[in-house]
Formats: structure tokens, sequence, C-alpha cells
């Protein structure tokens, strides 16, 4: 136990680093006398420490083996824990416990002494014990796991004490077994086994396969080179760079200072991501930061971008535009303002030419409608209605060179006096209207309108119940249809004139109506509510068509000569053409005025159509309708005509084109009419 | 019924059917995602863009096609098998049984890549075609610190630094053995270089030769990169040493190499097997055929010793001449075109020496790739400073202290632009010590870009002048270009001759300004009687009528046009009118420079 306790502290000190400057010790029995030179034990501890030497070094006999100073046998050691004597001696006395050393004295101690890592207490004889060099290597060995003592050979060769040389009689009398003389079958099953390992391949005897070639020539063999899998889609290639990149660029590419600042208000992404800087010379270029990064960058790219064959146009952008015919070919066509009618005071809001060509009426915001002969630009006539004129409209018949004006809640049927005297008859009688004959008619249709003598202006004044936008002659010039947009059931109204008589469009409307036209052949009428136009056949009294014009809102409509085409301009400056052969969505939608376009109208003989908008311009198209049903129609922008100024956010407010001549009338807001002829 | 309602039993069709997202994929695949981006990279599979994206639109989606290749790939198989041999060897190393594990790490599984490479570049020139992302990253790793570092906890194999520094010379070495480099450019991130290889261009960034920033990110896609690109390269390699019928794998004079002069040593190792070569060729046609086969099988055997024998022999001699003969000699000149004639002559007669300084391997590269010859300060050099031949000296510091009279010293952007203008250009802007003239980019389509530099337009003077010319005659044609007083002259000529041009044309405009003038005076005053009776000014309509035809006849076209075109009109002319305000912002900038140095 004891022995135990002393290779406990062996490690828990350091025995490897002894100190040399110990006198030799030889042996176990001249160590006392060495300890004895030792002045630190006092005489108890000698005894004591030459019986733990004596145990150490323990050998076969007892005799050698001095009994411990201490008498109280293997008891725990506690029990004298709290006592002043550590046991008894031999001859029974009680063995005083000694004075403990303080911690600081050890420590002092153990930095004076470089032996003293070799002091070991004895717990049990209260006492310390140095251990000799002889000791140290003792359980150094011991620690090892080899023998302790070190003149002890493990090895030593055997010597066979029991010689059998000549032996009479051997041990066993047993014949030699017969497997001392046929081949192991266990060893030919091994080997067995190994060749099969060797000729399959598993055992390998050159440690290093050979060195092959690692390159050849790949591309040599005149294999079919196909690649396989799908569609290739090849990278694009890093952008190369430009003159900015350089290490020292030309001086206009560098930013100056106040652009670099200017950069940090831009957003994140679009700062530019590289500021060009001049060095002045190659040495002093740094290595670039992110090169790494970039190259990091570029392999995300390759191997997680999806990549997409687009196909880059490369065209010259005048390419894009289509084919038109020759605008010389499709001549003649208005190009130069010819003439200006001025005379009114306010916005011109509608003209209207009269069907033999020589005369116009326009209506103004001023409250007057004037009558302008057309080659001289003089003023005929003047009415001043007093209220906004919305619509000016001439009968088409040319022996009745009458005019229907809308102003207000009424609508004037007025004598221009422009006809012959024999005409002038038919039209006075046309135009008496006897008092009782209107009140006759109330009878029918009291509530919507009133025919009365016009006494101020010589004419019929035909009085609505809501305000009139539109008047529209019927081709035969008998018929007017009036329209009144918050009329609701009653918003279009067709008068007869020659009778006397009016009545509403025996159709149900739906939403608010913005214009209407008559079919130029056919007994067709055509309504344009803000979304679409409705076609109605009069004689059947039903729904033809609903064109969808796919438009905000659709602002005005004319129709072609021929009567299968249709022009619908639009607040939101489309101009849609509609064939209705064709389809009941527009044929082709032309977006040509950043503003609302005021006014659509179609040419009567030459193939020529035109919008006014109010952005101050009007657009003269070619719109050729082909009598072949395969082809379709032909429309070519052909000028843009300026010259009107806007007053009061509006711009040209009506167009209309002469009725033999390739001329058009605009009436502008700013309150002139202008002619513009080929 | 949920948006994508299919019917039990049926199978899926179209987009669905067709493509997969990422992780559908893995999983299809029954491999990690580490393996699947390594598979991907490796077999350049990339994600597709489906016209409908099933699963939503953050996925990156795979063609269902795709995966089928990479299922039925080799790759995967040898990788699940490398994967389950990692577990025996760790297996092993964690029962302590070191002597298994290290046997077995002996015999590790390993793949080859050539068989991707041809499936994925076909024909030679696919892989030509393909080349500058290999080459820019195989130089960039070439420019790494080749020291075991932890990055990131994945170390940068410092053979494989070294690896994509051979190749990367090697490369560099047939470019400029074959005179193949056609551009260069100093810019802030690197160098560029572009060369034209059977018809195609490469273009390719080397880093500036100075320790470079590793930031953190995935190393581990990089060197998977980089491990396709390695082999590719080295094939590359292999091919093109081959049509010069220079052995592959070079062996290179070790001195040299320590000296870490690779791309010398490997010219001369060229210039040995040249002379091989050349020899073999002389043997071959004097003997006949019957000495062939005798020739390949010995030639076979003693290649190796020859060659080093023949380093050996010539690098006591240490003579540049004699590589220049040979140069001339390999060079087989019939199938060279006008352009790498017009490169290979540029430098012709011409000696640089290049001091410690400026970048030495950039120009052993550049230099020989047009002629010239060249050495540097410091061991190995095949000449010294004080060789009294040395026509051009490449310094770069404020000052030069001891000069030669009989040499030229120029900093080195003149040679690059000497490279990038194919002509020599007069040296004295590029004197020691003094700011050179601004570098400018040889990519740069200047006409199209529409801002030519001033320094551009110099360049281009000076090339008109050396067309002008009657070819120098040898002797007399390099003196009369390097000789200022003489150059100043062809430049004064140059300028006399544009400024006629440019006088010519402008009276031409002015001409037909007048007669447009003129005619439109006519028109104005046909019209004017008709207008003057209602009391019209003519004058203040037509005045701004030309600018306004012009734009209403553009405006009309656009009336007629599709919605589709006319988007797509306006979009180009959007990006024309950036880049009409980007030239316009460099002239301004321009404008107000020259001012200021006027004012100065």
């Amino acid at each position: 136990m004891r022995y135990m306790d002393v290779v406990r502290a062996g490690d828990g000190g350091n025995p490897t680093g002894a100190s040399d400057d110990d006198t030799d010790h030889s042996s176990g029995d001249s160590l006392g006398e060495g300890d004895d030179n030792d002045d630190y034990h006092g005489e108890d501890s000698h005894g004591g420490s030459d019986d733990s030497r004596e145990v150490v070094e323990e050998s076969d006999s007892s005799e050698d083996e001095v009994a411990p100073r201490n008498t109280i046998g293997n008891v725990p050691l506690e029990w004298y824990k709290d006592e002043e004597h550590i046991g008894y001696d031999l001859s029974g006395k009680k063995i005083k416990k000694k004075e403990r050393q303080s911690k600081l004295d050890s420590f002092l101690a153990s930095v004076d002494d470089s032996k003293n890592w070799r002091k070991i207490y004895d717990e049990y004889n209260d006492e310390e014990v140095e251990l000799t060099k002889e000791e140290t290597k003792l359980i150094r060995r011991l620690l090892k796991g080899k023998a302790p003592h070190a003149d002890f050979d493990p090895y030593a060769p055997y010597v066979d004490w029991f010689a059998w040389d000549g032996a009479k009689h051997p041990l066993s009398n047993a014949p030699e077994p017969k497997r001392r003389f046929i081949p192991s079958k266990w060893e030919s099953k091994m080997v067995l086994r190994y060749v099969r390992a060797i000729r399959k391949g598993l055992i390998k005897f050159d440690d290093k396969p050979k060195e092959e070639p690692r390159f050849y020539a790949l591309w040599d063999d005149s294999t079919p080179a196909e690649r396989q899998g799908l569609a290739y889609i090849p990278a694009p290639k890093p952008k190369l760079p430009g003159h900015e990149e350089s290490y020292n660029p030309s001086p206009e590419y560098i930013p100056t200072q106040e652009e670099i600042n200017s950069y940090q208000l831009m957003f994140e992404e679009d700062r530019p991501k590289f500021i060009p800087k001049q060095h002045t010379s190659l040495r002093s270029v740094p290595a670039y930061e992110k090169a790494v990064r970039e190259t990091f960058d570029r392999c995300l790219d390759l191997y997680l971008c999806p990549r997409v064959r687009k196909k880059r146009i490369n065209i010259d952008p005048e390419s894009l535009k289509p084919k038109l015919p020759s605008r010389k070919d499709l001549k003649p066509y208005p190009t130069t303002c010819y003439l200006e009618y001025k005379g009114h005071k306010g916005p011109v809001t509608t003209i209207c030419t009269e069907s033999t060509g020589q005369w116009i009426a326009s209506g103004s915001k001023d409250g007057t409608v004037r009558i302008w002969e057309v080659e001289t630009g003089r003023c005929l006539q003047v009415w001043d209605i007093g209220e906004t004129i919305e619509e000016v409209a001439w009968n088409p018949l040319t022996e009745f060179p009458i005019l229907a004006v809308a102003a207000g809640q009424d609508v004037f049927i007025l004598d221009t006096g422009c006809g012959s005297h024999e005409q002038q008859k038919k039209i006075e009688e046309l135009l008496h209207v006897e008092p009782q004959k209107a009140t006759d008619d109330s009878d029918i249709s009291a509530s919507i309108v009133n025919w009365v003598r016009d006494d101020r202006h010589g004419g019929i004044r035909l009085k609505h119940f809501k305000t009139v936008t539109k008047v529209e002659w019927h081709r035969k010039g008998d018929y007017l249809s009036t329209l009144m947009p918050s009329g609701e059931s009653q918003s279009v109204l067709i008068h007869q004139l020659s009778k006397g008589l009016t009545q509403r469009i025996p159709f149900k409307t739906k939403g608010i109506p913005v214009s209407t036209a008559f079919h130029p052949t056919r007994s067709i009428f055509f309504t344009a509510t803000k979304k679409d136009v409705r076609v109605y056949d009069l004689l059947k009294q039903k729904l033809i068509k609903k064109l969808e014009a796919g438009v905000r809102e659709i602002s005005s409509v004319a129709i072609h000569p021929g009567g299968d085409n249709a022009i619908v301009g639009s607040k939101d400056g489309k101009l849609c053409w509609f064939d209705m052969d064709l389809s009941s969505r527009p044929y082709r939608v032309l977006r040509c005025h950043p503003k609302d376009i005021t006014g659509v109208a179609y040419h009567r003989s030459y193939p020529l159509f035109a919008s006014c908008s109010d952005d101050c311009t009007a657009y003269v198209f070619h719109g050729m309708v082909y009598s072949d049903m395969n082809q379709n129609p032909l429309i070519v922008p052909l000028e843009i005509l300026r010259g009107h100024s806007s007053a009061d956010g509006r711009g040209v407010l009506d167009c209309k084109f002469h009725p033999r001549q390739p001329w058009l009338f605009t009436a502008g807001a700013d309150s002139l009419i202008k002619l513009y002829c080929h | 019924m949920p948006k994508h309602y299919r019917p039990p039993g049926k199978k899926k069709e179209g987009n669905a059917a067709k493509y997969v997202t990422r992780s559908q994929a893995v999983k299809n695949l029954q491999v990690s995602l580490p393996v699947f981006r390594k598979l991907c990279i490796l077999k350049g599979v990339f994600p597709r863009e489906p016209k409908k994206k099933v699963k939503g639109n953050h996925h990156s989606y795979y063609h269902m096609k795709d995966i089928m290749f990479l299922r039925h790939d080799p790759l995967l198989e040898k990788l699940r098998d490398i994967r389950a041999y990692e577990k025996k060897v760790k297996k092993a190393m964690s029962k302590k049984n070191r002597d298994l594990a290290e046997r077995l790490l002996t015999r590790k599984p390993t793949y080859t890549l050539d068989r991707l490479i041809k499936e994925r570049y076909p024909k030679f020139i696919d892989a030509l075609r393909d080349l500058d992302d290999c080459l820019s990253m195989v130089h960039l790793f070439a420019a790494l610190p080749a020291v075991d570092r932890a990055v990131d906890g994945e170390k940068i194999p410092v053979d494989r630094v070294h690896n994509c520094r051979r190749l990367s010379h090697e490369w560099q070495a047939y470019i400029s053995r074959t005179h193949k480099l056609r551009k260069t450019f100093i810019s802030v991130k690197g160098i560029y270089y572009q060369a034209e290889v059977e018809g195609q261009k490469i273009t390719w960034l080397t880093p500036h030769a100075l320790q470079q920033v590793l930031p953190e990110v995935d190393y581990r896609v990089l060197l998977t990169f980089l491990e396709f690109y390695e082999t590719l390269l080295a094939f590359v390699n292999f091919k093109l040493y081959h049509s010069i019928n220079v052995k592959y794998p070079p062996i290179l004079d070790p001195r040299l190499e320590a000296l870490a002069a690779d791309l010398y040593a490997l010219s001369r190792y060229f210039d040995a097997n040249a002379q091989s070569s050349s020899m073999k060729t002389k043997a071959i046609t004097s003997t006949g055929s019957e000495q062939v086969e005798d020739q390949k099988e010995g030639a076979e055997l003693d290649e190796a010793e020859l060659r080093l024998a023949q380093l050996q022999q010539q690098l006591p001699s240490n003579e540049p001449g004699a590589l220049m003969h040979l140069v001339e000699d390999a060079a087989s000149e019939d199938e060279e075109d006008v352009e790498t004639r017009e490169c290979k002559n540029l430098f012709k007669n011409m000696k640089f020496f290049l001091s410690r300084e400026v970048p030495r391997e950039s120009l052993l590269f550049i230099i020989p790739a047009f002629g010239g010859i060249v050495s540097w300060e410091g061991e190995g050099a095949p000449f010294e400073e004080s060789d009294q031949s040395i026509t051009h000296q490449v310094v770069d510091r404020p000052a030069q202290g001891r000069k030669f009279l009989t040499r030229e010293y120029v900093q080195p952007q003149w040679v690059y632009d000497c490279v990038n203008a194919r002509i020599i250009l007069p040296t004295e802007k590029y004197m020691v010590g003094c700011i050179p003239p601004p570098h400018l980019s040889p990519f740069v389509d200047n006409e199209a870009e529409g801002h030519i530099p001033e320094y551009a337009e110099a360049i281009e003077r000076l090339k008109a002048a050396e067309r002008k010319e009657v070819l120098p005659l040898p002797g007399m044609g390099k003196e009369d270009l390097d000789d200022p007083q003489n150059l100043l002259g062809i430049i004064d000529r140059a300028e006399a001759i544009e400024a006629a041009k440019r006088k010519q044309k402008m009276s031409m405009l002015e001409k037909q300004y007048h007669e447009e003038l003129k005619l439109e005076l006519q028109g104005a005053e046909y019209s004017a009687p008709s207008t003057d009776i209602e009391g019209r000014d003519a004058e203040g309509d037509t005045a701004p009528d030309l600018q306004q035809l012009a734009e209403d006849a553009a405006n009309m076209s656009k009336v007629v046009m599709p919605r589709k075109k006319r988007k797509l009109l306006e979009a180009m002319e959007i990006g024309k009118e950036r880049k009409r305000a980007h030239v316009l912002r460099l002239k301004e900038r321009k404008k107000k420079i020259d001012e200021a140095k006027k004012s100065a």
C-alpha cells in the first residue's frame, strides 16, 4: 500500500526533470549514511526513512524488513486526525504529530531546494521522505511497464535444465502421425484463394500503377463528332473592356469630382460599378481586389443561370417601318393651308360644307352661325343664335340649301338663301310650319319636341328637353336625327321635315351615346356610345352589329361612302378603322394623336380620310377601299396639317372635306377656319 | 379543383413533365447537392427557362432530358464509388487501422475528364470557341499564392496552382511561338490578350502579378471549374503542340524553371524540338521511306535524351541569335496569313531589355510574339544589360541613372501600344519619367461608338503615314521611323492631307446647303402670292418646316406600325439616345479639359 502511495506521488511530481547535483548513492545500505549527512531530517525521521527504503527495495526475505515506526497497523488514518499523536511506537509510547509547515514555507522550500520535488510526505509515519536517484529511476521504469531492476534481463537465453539428450525413454511412444507426411489441405485452400484473388485482380503486386500519358490527341480520331444531349446554348462571352477600363484612360473618360459625387444621389443599381481612374505609370497599378470575386461570379453565372437563346436583332430601325407606297403616287391630298376664314370671336366648334361645295357653314362658341363662300373667304351671312353652337349641318340635297343648327336645347332649321329664286320658294314652303300643326303634333310626342316657327331667324325651331349635341341629315334630305346625350331613352330622335314629325328610334340604347350617323346608301343607322358603335337596321328595327373599338372613350364616328367601313376616333388619341365585312374588331388602330381626337371625316369621292385632335394637328390619310373583297383596305398616312394654335387647352375642333375637291376644312379653337388644299 | 389538377393515372404533360426543379433533380439522381453541382459543372448542364414555370417563379428549372443525360453518365457512378471508398477509408481511420487506411488511400479510385471534354466539345474548334473562360481562370489561379493556407476551411492546393502556372505558360509559349497574338490591353483588372487560333478570337485576362485578395467565396465551386478547365487546356495544348510538331508534355530546363523563367525555358524547348524535328524530316527525305519505321522506334527511345542533350548544348552558348534563326526555320511560312506575317515582323531586328520593375512575364510573352528578342535583368537571362546591340530598354522608374546612348528607354506601355497599332510608335512620349499618352482599348470600335479619342486619331494618322510610304528598305526604314524629325514631317504631311480632305468635304456640304436653300426660297416664292392675299407670312411657317417635315415623316410611318414593332423601335431609339448622350458627355468633358489646358 505504501508502495502505491509513492508511485502516485512520483506521478504528481516531475520525475523526468531530475537534477544531477545530488551525490551518487551506490547502494541501499550506504543510502542510510547518505541520508545521515542530510541534516534536513530529525533524529526520529531518520529511522523511518530507513524503513521506507527497506520496503521499496524489497526482497524475498522478510528478515531485512524493518517494521514501521508506527504500530497502529492498517487502520484508517482519519481516526488519528484530531489526536495529538499519530500512533504508538514499539514500546507503546505515543508518537507525537509534527508541526505542520505552512504553505508559504513549503513553497519557499520548493523554490529554494532544487531537490524538493523528490520529497514525499509519508502520512503514516508523519514524516518527509526524500527519494534517492536510484529510487526515482526505479519508479520511472515501473511507469514504463518494465521490470523495476535495471539489471533484470527479461530475454535471457533459455536454459533447459531438463536435458533430453540420450534419454532412453521418450515421453511419448506414439508413432509419427500421417499429417506430418502429406501437404496441408488448409494451406492448399488458402493458396487457391490467393490464386483466385490474384487472377481476379483483387490482389495487385505492383504498388504503383504505371503512369500512362494523361493527355493524348483527343480530337484526332475521325469518329463522327456530334454533341449529345439537348441543344447546347453557349454561354455569352464576357464583355470586352472599353477605353474607360484602361489603367491610363483618356482624360475625357475620367469623371470629374462633381460627377462622382452625383453618383451618390443615384439609385444603387444605376450607379456605375466602376469609376475610371488614371495611374501615371504601370508600376503604380495596384492589384485588382475583385479579381477572384468576379471569377467566382462568372462561374456562378455559368452553372446557375438559366440560358435562353435570345435572338438579338441587329437590324436597322428603319427596316422596322413598314413599306408604304410613295406619297407622290397618292396625290392629290391637302397639304398646305390655302385660306383662312376669320370672323368668329370664339372657338369654332363645328363646320359643314354645302353639297355643291360653294359654301361652308360654321358655328362657334360665341353663339353665331356664319356662312362663308369657299373660294373667296367672304362671309355671306351671320346668325346670332346666342348660345354655343354644337353642330351645323347642311341639307345634303342641292336644291334645298337649308341648314340645321344645334344650339343649346334647340335645333334650328334655317333658310340660308343660297339657292336660286325657285328653290327659295320651295324652301319657304317647306319651312312653313303652322303653329296649330305643331300643337297637333304635340299629342303624339308633345313631351319630346316642339316644332315652332322661329321668327327671328326665319326658320323652324325644334325645342328639345335636353342639350342637343349632334344634328345629322339623312341622305334624302327629309329626315334629320338629333342627339341628346342626357336624354336617356329618348336621346336619339329622328325628325321628318316634310311632315313635321318627330319620333325616337325604336331601339334601346345602352350607355351614353356620343355620336350618330346614317348609312350613306342603306337604311342603317349608327350610334356610337363611349364603348362601342352599334349598327341598327332601321327597316327591320334590330341591331345588326356591335363594333368593339377597345378604346377608352369614343368621341366621333364617320362612315365610308361605300358603307362597309367606318372610322372611330377616341379620346385617347386612337383612330380605329373598322372593316365591317371583316370583323367587329378594328381592322387597324392608328395611334396618331397624343391628345383627344375631336373629329373624323371621310372624303365623299377621293380615298381620303382625316382626323383632327386637340393637339392642334390634323392627319390626312389615304384610305383606299377595294371592291375586291379579298383585298384589305390600304391605309397610308399622308400629311400632318399644322397651323392652328391652342386655345384653352383645345386645338382643332372639327374637320370636314370639301365635297368635290381634295380639300380639308378645319375649325380651330383659335376662332379660325382653315382650308388646306393640294 | 386545384390549379394544376391531374387526374390519377394520367401522366404529367407539357412543361410539368419536361422540367423539374433543382431539388427534384437532386432527388431523382439520388445524389447530394454538392455532387449534383459538381456533375452539372463538369457536364456543362445548366438550368433552362421553361415557358411555364409550374412550380413557381423562384425555382431554377432543369430540363428532364438534361437530368437523364446526367443520370446515364458513368461519372455519376464513379462519384458514388468514390464516396463509398471514402467511407471505407474513414472507417479504417476510425478503427485506428492506419496501415489499411494508407493502403486504401494509395489505390483511391479516380476519374478522368477526357471523355467529358470530347462529349462537350466534339470538334477542336468548339473547344477553342469556349476557351475564354478557361484561360482567364487558369491564369488567375496561376497568379494566386502557392502556399497551403486554409481559406474558409477549403484549401487551394499548391500543386493545382503550379499546374495552372505550367499550363498558362505552355499556352503562352505556343501563342508567342506561332505569332498568334493580336491585341493586348492593360486594364485596371489586369492585362487582356487576344489571340487568333484557327480563326477563333480568344480573349483572356491575366491579373497583374501582385498579391491577390482572396475573398470568402465557395472555393469548391471554383476548384471544380478549374479541374475541368485544367484538363481542357492540357488537351488543347497537346493538340496545338502537336500541330507544330512539338512533343507535348514539354521537358523544361530545371535551371530556368527554378529561376521562374518558364516562358523562356519553353521557348528554348520549342527551339530544341524544332531542330530535332527538322533534322528528322531531313533524314527522312534523304533516306527514304524504309527508315521511317526505324526512325520512329529510335526516336521514341532517344527523344528525351536527345532533347536534354540539345538543351545542355545550348545552355552555355547563351546565344539568342541562334534562337531567332531557329524560329524562322521552324515556322512554316506558307501556312501563315497576312496578319500573322505582319505580327511576326513588327519587332523584327529589335532587341529589348527589361528592367527589374517591369512586368516581366507579360513582356516576355508579347515581345517574342511580335518577333522581337528580349532579355531581362536577373539570372538566366540570354544577354546582359551591357549588350551593345540592344535597341530598346523597357524601364518603369521615375528616372534612369545610367543611360546607354545606343538604345532608347521606353515605358512598358509603349510596347503594348505598338502592338495594338501594329506600327513602331515614336518613343518620345514614352520617355522615362513622363506620363505616357492615354492607353486605349483595342477592343473598341471607335467609329461605331461615336467618339474617337484624340490619341487614337494620332495613331490613325501615323498609320496612314506608314501606309503611304513605299515599303522602307530593310536598313533604312527603321531609322526613318525612329528619327523624330522625319516622323514629324510625316505627321505634318498626313495632317495636311487630312485637312485638305476635310476642306473638300466642307465645301461639298456647303454647296449642297446652298442649293437646298435656293430650292426652298423658290418654293416659298411660289406659294407666296396666294398666301399674301390673306395677309399670311410665309417665312414664319416655312422656317421650321424642314425639321418638322423630317419629324413628320418619321412619325407617320410610326402611326401605321403594329404595336410590337413600334415598341421595339422605341426601345431602339432609347438605346441610341443613351449612347448619344454618353458620347455627348465625353465630348463635353473633352471640351472642358481642352479649355482648361488652353487657359493654363
